[in-house]
């Protein structure tokens, strides 16, 4: 390998990591679009769904790298875990809404984000007490196939997969907001609550829709995890979560485009900033470009335009 | 028989109503007391060392909450990191009582020697290295301050940042913090931990590994932080930081410099905790960076949010409690829920294991405390008594301010000196011009009313004047002075104050503490001095306090009985009272009242006008925002007109009455105009 | 007579009843009168948290052992009681030093208690032993690899009155990590090596160890990076070695970052040589793994390995059948820290000298006895006097359950103590 396919590695790297950052800042930036609320709940409902996913896939038949499916059988497969993973975490993330944080929304302060943080906390534990601290195999139904860029970088089927899947649901979500009469209800409701109330949108539902739509997404993403991974286990919502959080603050909170682009940026600087200096300051580099875009730019690459198209 | 339970009765009863009749302060004199001797007799009940060393690990959480609590509680900045200050006060003690720090020796250590603090260390073959030996009594102190350096480092550029996004920004510094500590091994041993931390020593003899002198320590720790606590929250500065935790804007404009006080809120709260860290070193003589991770910094607020922000005594009983339910009851539950399992023969009984769940326990209070009792368990603020009926009724009095009110007086001026001067002023918001080329004269000693339809930019050009927004261009002068773009508390510090058209008090605060807040900018009491209770502060307090109900006094019946009432609690007209009453507190030239009589009836109207007047006529300069044209036509000197931002016409009531354009944009034109 | 409870007076009641508990809990804890006939051992692991599982096998291994003593009728004449004391927490989501130091000083605090077994981690040794060597109160553990600890150079801080009370039954990380170097290189002809750890206490410390011995002996090694256990992607750094491609990759850690380092070099690396130290040893990394992608690690034990002997078959057996796991490799030296501390008590009551911490310590101390691992003594700053490495590699055994430690790891031999050239 040549040193610049290491590079292009990393960059493509850097890019798969960056995808699975955009998907789980997409429902983060969602809901703070809508209602300003910082939801730490939100990371580890993405790590409940990747343990979810686990499950389906294991009632299918399917354990460690053992079976292998192709074509059809593994379409299927994989289709039925996202629609199973993304409607259990939808309304996971609805029933956080309705009972802990509807009643807090016209609380001023920090109220809402300290339960949140309360929130992630019980579910990190509840995965924690049941499920035991230790990493658990995730299902691996797919075959090694792999592409060779150059010489020596390899793109694998489970990164085009991933971009795959995490493009798909970006998209979708951006016709939803654009095109879709409850989409327009989000954006109105995202700009001026008391307004869209006034207009005859009620707002209540718009915020569980957000939080629905948000919630799956988590839980999709919680699935492309432990397909690209081969793990779960109860920390991971804890690192990812930080980094998506900066990836969408660096786009624009509130912003779609700018989570998408936040992410892969985050990824990139990842990638190329452990290959390039070490991977044990990648946290301090990633906290400091949060500090610094809250600091100086707190609107981000997109600005606040909400849910708006780009 | 019935007898001898008659006389127990009578005895129990005697206590009972012994203590029915002491005050809530003396009842809570004994509470304290009684509390305080179990705390001091508890290692000599209980001879367990785990037990007090247990103990004496909860002392240090405990302080480590009050530390939060100024924070947090008094001050209304989430901190989401505050382990970071933990961590900064533990490794600074243990690269100064440790021998992992070992720079090569030269003359500038010799000075140090001397001192005691270092000392020379040879080894053969090797050139001599220093050895750190600061005392604790020096090294705490010295990580006290490096901590709250660290504050201050990190506070300055976040500390304008919204609630939310702050939260976030100390959190990440809260991550930053425990990984530069494993990376930089030289002076932290990085994860393999500190090894050999030097014990306190007091009068030649040391700790050691004694869990004793520790306890009491922590308990000395906790009292003193009580204490500081406590004077500070009844301070000048106390108050201060509970009004930018109520309503920052409103803090401003009373005079509060708010970054200056967040950061003194901040770098306070980072050295109590950087102390704490040097004590938890200390006792340990080991310290690894795992030690300092987010977990910590939950767990501590949790203890804040369990015992109620801002209240000492229930942080230090919610630390108490978690600390209780960690080490013993979580332990006995355990055995008593296994005792059951081996009972019913149940296996799973046998094997849970509540101890593991003090995490989840952790989320459930935050999430039910939020939900249910946001107060905490020991409300930060007491209930108050009910008024008579006498104290409920108030009549409206014509005339005015009966007495003249300290601080309200004229202003020595030039003749022709116009007290506000507004030029060409302009404020754009990207392709919106609320206020264009206005010029504007206030003139000294009068009442100047601004009218104009809804949206015509009166608001706007008050926030303009007292440094709530800046101008686009032009500029203001007061008494001559360019004091275009100085930030609000310095523009109350000159000597504007101003009302709010929506009302911005601090709910949570009283009347009278509300009126005090007003006065930041008239009185010095610095964090040290109200520490000390020095008689210089205390004397200002009584000054400010006498000078406070002289305010609400003048009130009448409508204040006076609830100056101790939260402001919440008030009428609307009563909370309008509050807010002229507290910007007068401030001694000012001028005032700037935003729709004053807004929510009054006719009767408490024409009462407000008397106000009005007789305040100018205590020399004080009156610039009005008013809607009720009566009002304006009765009391206002000159009159000025705004439209769309423009000044459209300026004169007395006939003149302003008169004028077509004013017509027009009250009224509209004409069908025929159309 | 109404008895009429007004708010006030249930508050008070409430104290009241809260304080008389709290003082009726806290004097439960005061030190039980010990039978003339009875002693105390601790045990001092953690047993919550991220090393909970291999805890737990440990204090089975000391359990049977005491079991074992006591069905024979006690040593000495002296019955065996047992505390179990839990090092950690979940704040801190593994051992917390704060709460080994507790629970040092609880032992401390219980006359009763004259040895402990454990702890198992060396940063819970590091706050214990200043405690223990305060109170001349010896442990014997089965697993805490870090040098520092028995280091005569830090004996200041770690035995401040002078006596040795840190014993292993297992040797330091001062051999296990070099001693690896010499076999890598020597007998799989590893020319160039890339060191990873996982940023905790151990790991840093067996990494560190390896490489001193790695640059020593002509290895080359091309990067030393620091790992961070929550992190779910190791990617760029592994990517980053295989651009340097390297003979082997050394990982220093625990399982918690293992299992990544081991799935994600498969993907990425997977013809490199992959070497780690005792913290690859974990039924739970084996089936968070999985096969193919763990298969042809190599391991180290910083003991013996004997399980697969003959004369072991029966109590892997009686082990497995009463805890209902397999017993791993340190559950083997703490049956042996078992019996050596029964040994201590047994010689001394024979010597005819009360049995309290001091003798026992000094009759651990002079300790000669044949365990399961084979002899036992420690040298004069507590360390096990035979350094002996065991090397293993993961083999896939498809007759066995995948997690099982006994039979996936094939044990291939002894690491040289040093170099053969």
């Amino acid at each position: 390998m040549t040193y610049s396919d290491v590079l292009l590695q990393q960059v493509i790297n850097g890019v798969s990591l960056g995808a699975m950052y955009s998907l789980l800042a997409l429902g983060f930036t969602m809901v703070y679009g809508i209602i300003e609320l910082i939801n730490f709940a939100h990371f580890n409902v993405f790590m409940v769904g990747a343990f979810f996913s686990m499950w389906i896939l294991k009632l299918t038949g399917l354990a460690g790298e053992k079976v292998i499916l192709t074509g059809l059988p593994l379409a299927g497969v994989l289709l039925l875990a996202l629609v199973c993973v993304m409607l259990f975490c939808g309304v996971l993330g609805v029933v956080i809404e309705r009972t802990v944080l509807r009643p807090l929304r016209n609380v001023p302060g920090t109220a809402a984000m300290i339960t949140t943080i309360g929130v992630s906390y019980i579910l990190f534990n509840v995965i924690l007490l049941s499920q035991g601290a230790a990493a658990v195999n995730f299902p691996n139904p797919m075959p090694k196939v792999q592409w060779n860029v150059t010489v020596g970088t390899v793109l694998k089927l489970r990164e085009v997969l991933l971009w795959t899947i995490a493009l798909l649901l970006m998209l979708g979500l951006h016709f939803f907001v654009r095109r879709t009469r409850m989409g327009k209800a989000m954006q109105a409701t995202a700009q001026d609550q008391e307004a869209a109330r006034m207009m005859g949108i009620e707002v209540d539902s718009v915020v569980m829709t957000t939080f629905f739509l948000g919630s799956a997404l988590a839980g999709a993403a919680g699935l492309v995890f432990g397909l690209y991974y081969n793990f779960a286990s109860y920390v991971i919502g804890y690192t990812a979560g930080l980094r998506a959080f900066t990836a969408a603050v660096l786009g624009g909170i509130g912003s779609i485009p700018g989570a998408m682009l936040g992410g892969v940026i985050i990824g990139l600087i990842e990638s190329l900033g452990g290959q390039l200096i070490a991977t044990r300051w990648t946290d301090v580099i990633i906290f400091s470009i949060l500090v610094i875009v809250l600091v100086f730019r707190p609107t981000g690459l997109f600005g606040r335009m909400m849910i708006r198209k780009s | 028989m019935t007898e001898s339970a008659g006389a127990k009765a009578q005895a129990g009863g005697g206590i009972a109503s012994q203590w029915r009749r002491l005050t809530a302060v003396q009842r809570r004199r004994a509470i304290l007391t009684v509390v305080s001797l179990l705390l001091l007799a508890f290692p000599l009940i209980d001879r367990n060392g785990g037990d007090i060393d247990a103990a004496a690990n909860a002392c240090a959480f405990a302080t480590l909450a009050l530390g939060l609590n100024i924070v947090v509680g008094y001050a209304g900045l989430l901190d989401l990191g505050y382990a970071a200050f933990f961590a900064i006060g533990a490794y600074t003690y243990g690269a100064l009582a440790s021998w992992q720090v070992q720079p090569l020796w030269s003359d500038f250590w010799t000075p140090l020697q001397w001192l005691g603090l270092v000392d020379r260390f040879h080894a053969d073959g090797v050139p001599d290295v220093v050895h750190f030996t600061f005392s604790f009594w020096i090294g705490m102190p010295v990580a006290a301050v490096v901590a709250a350096f660290f504050g201050v480092l990190f506070g300055a550029p976040t500390l304008r940042l919204r609630g939310d996004y702050l939260a976030i920004v100390t959190l990440g510094f809260g991550e930053i913090v425990p990984i530069v500590a494993r990376n930089w091994p030289t002076v932290t041993n990085g994860a393999i931990g500190l090894n050999g931390v030097a014990p306190p020593k007091l009068f030649g003899y040391s700790f050691g590994v004694d869990s004793e002198p520790f306890y009491y320590l922590g308990l000395l720790m906790i009292a003193a932080m009580i204490l500081i606590s406590l004077r500070l929250q009844n301070s000048r500065i106390g108050r201060a930081w509970m009004a930018i935790r109520e309503d920052e804007i409103a803090a401003s404009a009373m005079g509060i410099n708010l970054v200056s006080l967040k950061l003194l809120a901040f770098g306070i709260g980072a050295a109590f905790g950087g102390m704490t860290g040097a004590f938890y070193v200390s006792k340990l003589q080991t310290a690894t960076p795992d030690m300092f991770m987010f977990p910590v910094s939950v767990m501590i607020l949790v203890m804040i949010v369990l015992g109620g922000m801002g209240s000492v005594y229930g942080v230090v009983l919610a630390a108490i409690i978690l600390q209780l339910l960690q080490s013993w009851f979580l332990q006995d539950l355990t055995g008593w829920i296994h005792a059951l399992g081996k009972w019913v023969d149940s296996a799973w009984l046998q094997r849970v294991d509540l101890v593991q769940s003090i995490e989840l326990i952790f989320g459930i209070i935050l999430v039910t405390m939020m939900l249910f009792r946001r107060q905490g368990l020991i409300p930060a603020t007491r209930a108050t008594p009910a008024l008579t009926l006498d104290q409920q009724t108030a009549h409206a009095s014509r005339g005015g301010f009966a007495t003249p009110i300290r601080g309200i007086q004229p202003t020595p001026a030039e003749p022709k000196q116009a007290m506000i001067e507004v030029r060409n002023l302009t404020r754009r918001y990207g392709g919106i011009v609320a206020v264009k080329d206005l010029n504007i004269v206030v003139e000294s000693n009068s009442i100047v009313a601004l009218i104009g339809p809804n949206g015509s930019g009166k608001s706007t050009t008050f926030n303009l004047i007292t440094g709530m927004d800046e101008p686009s261009s032009g500029q203001v002068f007061l008494l001559g002075q360019d004091i275009t773009g100085l930030k609000a508390h310095a523009i109350t510090e000159r000597g504007i104050a101003r009302t709010f058209q929506n009302l911005r008090l601090f709910s949570n605060m009283t009347v009278l503490e509300n009126v005090l807040v007003a006065m930041h900018s008239r009185t010095t009491t610095g964090p040290l001095a109200a520490t000390l209770s020095l008689p210089r502060s205390r004397a200002e307090e009584r000054e400010a306090q006498e000078h406070a109900f002289e305010i609400i006094g003048a009130f009448g019946n409508r204040l006076l009985p609830r100056a101790n009432q939260l402001v919440k609690e008030l009428s609307y007209a009563n909370r309008r009272r509050v807010e002229i009453a507290r910007a007068l507190a401030s001694r000012p030239k001028v005032l700037l009242l935003d729709e004053p009589t807004a929510g009054m009836n006719p009767v408490e109207t024409l009462e407000l006008s008397d106000q009005m007047r007789s305040l100018r006529q205590m020399g004080l300069t009156i610039f009005l925002i008013e809607h009720k044209l009566n009002v304006v036509n009765d009391i206002a000197d000159k009159i000025i007109v705004l439209d769309h931002g423009e000044k459209i016409a300026e004169g007395t009531a006939e003149q302003v009455h008169s004028n077509p354009l004013v017509l027009e944009a009250y009224l509209g034109r004409k069908a025929s105009h159309a | 007579m109404m008895i009429r409870i007004n708010r006030r007076q249930l508050m008070m009641t409430t104290v009241g009843a809260l304080a008389l508990s709290t003082l009726a809990i806290s004097t439960g804890f005061a030190p039980v009168q010990a039978d003339e006939k009875l002693v105390t051992i601790g045990i001092e692991l953690p047993l919550t948290g991220a090393d909970a599982d291999s805890a737990t096998r440990i204090k089975n291994g000391a359990i049977m052992a005491i079991e074992e003593a006591n069905s024979k009728g006690g040593v000495g004449g002296y019955k065996l009681a047992v505390t179990v004391l839990d090092s950690g927490t979940s704040t801190a989501g593994q051992y917390d030093p704060a709460q080994a130091a507790t629970n040092a000083k609880k032992f401390v605090a219980d006359p009763s208690v004259v040895a402990i077994v454990g702890p198992e981690m060396s940063g819970e040794g590091k706050a214990m032993t200043p405690i223990l060597s305060a109170a001349n109160l010896a442990t014997v553990t089965p697993s805490s690899t870090n040098p520092d600890i028995t280091d005569p150079k830090f004996a200041g801080q770690y035995k401040p009155n002078g006596k040795a009370i840190y014993f292993r039954t297992v040797t330091t990380d001062a051999f296990q990590g070099p001693n690896m170097a010499n076999y890598m290189r020597d007998t799989l002809k590893v020319k160039s090596v890339y060191i990873l750890d996982d940023s905790g206490a151990y790991g840093v410390g067996i990494s560190n160890a390896f490489e001193g011995q790695a640059k020593k002996i002509g290895m080359t090694v091309m990067g030393h990076d620091q790992l961070d256990p929550k992190e779910a992607d190791y990617t760029t750094v592994i990517t980053k070695i295989k651009g340097l491609n390297p003979d082997a990759v050394y990982y220093g850690g625990v399982a918690q970052a293992g299992v990544k380092v081991a799935k994600q070099l498969h993907e990425i690396f997977p013809s490199v040589i992959k070497a780690g130290g005792d913290g690859m040893v974990d039924g739970g990394l084996l089936s968070a793994v999985g096969f193919p992608a763990i298969e042809g690690w190599y391991c180290t034990q910083a003991s013996p390995h004997v399980m697969d002997d003959a004369s072991m078959t029966d109590w892997v057996a009686r082990y497995t059948k009463e805890f209902k796991m397999t017993p791993s490799d340190y559950a083997i030296t703490a049956y042996d820290a078992v019996q050596v501390i029964a040994d201590s008590i047994k010689r001394v009551s024979a010597g005819g000298q009360p049995v309290n911490r001091d003798t026992v310590r000094d009759a651990i101390q002079s300790a000669n006895i044949n365990t399961l691992q084979g002899p036992v003594s420690f040298d004069e700053n507590g360390d096990i006097v035979s350094k002996v490495i065991s090397v293993f590699e993961i083999t896939h055994d498809p007759k066995s359950a995948d997690d099982d430690v006994q039979h996936q790891y094939k044990y291939i031999g002894v690491a040289p103590e040093s170099p053969t050239s």
